[in-house]
């Protein structure tokens, strides 16, 4: 894998979802990453951004999210910045995945995938805005 | 999204494509819950062509699941890609949902043998 990065801006609209994961995967292809890993990433950013534009704001037409992917040593990092009110997704309580079909609540999904497919997600509020991160070890 | 439908015997079998994300599941939901709602018990979905589905797509196999199962019907599916596989296995589905690894598997748990 090589070294670099890459800022993508996006407009609050979930049809920028599909043009953000086309960019990313250029970029990895670009930087020798692996497509399991790009594949993941991928993932893990349509959820997170999907959630921002969907919940995080009560008007998005006009609005912006940020989307950041480094390649640093052997680890893809990623960071969704968003100006939505604040909200820290990991604080929802994960889905009871042991629950029979009637009992298995639709919520949660997404960000169980996101914790499930990354090796870290962290998030934090900075100068107003959401900032959540994703790394992934390339093994 | 293209979604194709085709009965055999009692059993619905939806054929979708390669991408189920955030702006398909709508259409795919109201489909799907369509058929249900028309009587159909027996519903399995083909998986073949999938290759990216994300936790919209995601819950509207669950909400297909939920509906059938007090009904006595059931959804199976059949033909995912390894990729499709684990996030299936990563969100729990494959406790409470059949995956069938061929069409003709799935049909056969319909109790259709076909030549």
């Amino acid at each position: 894998m090589h070294e670099g990065s890459i800022s993508i801006r996006l407009a609050a609209d979930v049809k920028e979802i599909e043009r953000l994961n086309r960019l990313v995967r250029q970029f990895g292809e670009l930087h020798d990453v692996p497509s399991r890993t790009l594949y993941a990433v991928n993932l893990a950013l349509d959820e997170l951004v999907t959630n921002v534009i969907l919940y995080g704001y009560e008007n998005p037409a006009g609005k912006e999210v940020l989307v950041r992917v480094d390649t640093i040593g052997s680890e893809l990092i990623a960071s969704v910045h968003d100006d939505a009110k604040a909200f820290d997704p990991l604080k929802a309580p994960p889905p009871d995945l042991h629950a029979p079909l009637e009992d298995r609540a639709l919520g949660g999904l997404g960000i169980h995938l996101v914790r499930s497919l990354m090796d870290q997600v962290s998030y934090a509020r900075e100068d107003g805005k959401n900032v959540l991160t994703i790394r992934k070890r390339i093994r | 999204m293209q979604i194709q439908e085709q009965k055999q015997g009692d059993v619905m079998i939806v054929t979708i494509d390669d991408h189920l994300d955030t702006a398909a599941a709508p259409g795919f939901e109201q489909r799907l819950l369509g058929l249900i709602d028309a009587g159909e018990r027996k519903v399995l979905v083909d998986c073949a062509p999938l290759e990216y589905v994300n936790s919209a797509g995601l819950k509207v196999f669950l909400l297909a699941a939920k509906k059938l199962e007090p009904l006595g019907g059931q959804l199976i599916l059949c033909a995912l890609a390894p990729s499709v596989m684990m996030i299936f296995e990563m969100i729990g589905f494959t406790r409470i949902m059949k995956i069938a690894p061929t069409r003709a598997d799935a049909l056969r748990a319909f109790g259709i043998t076909s030549a």
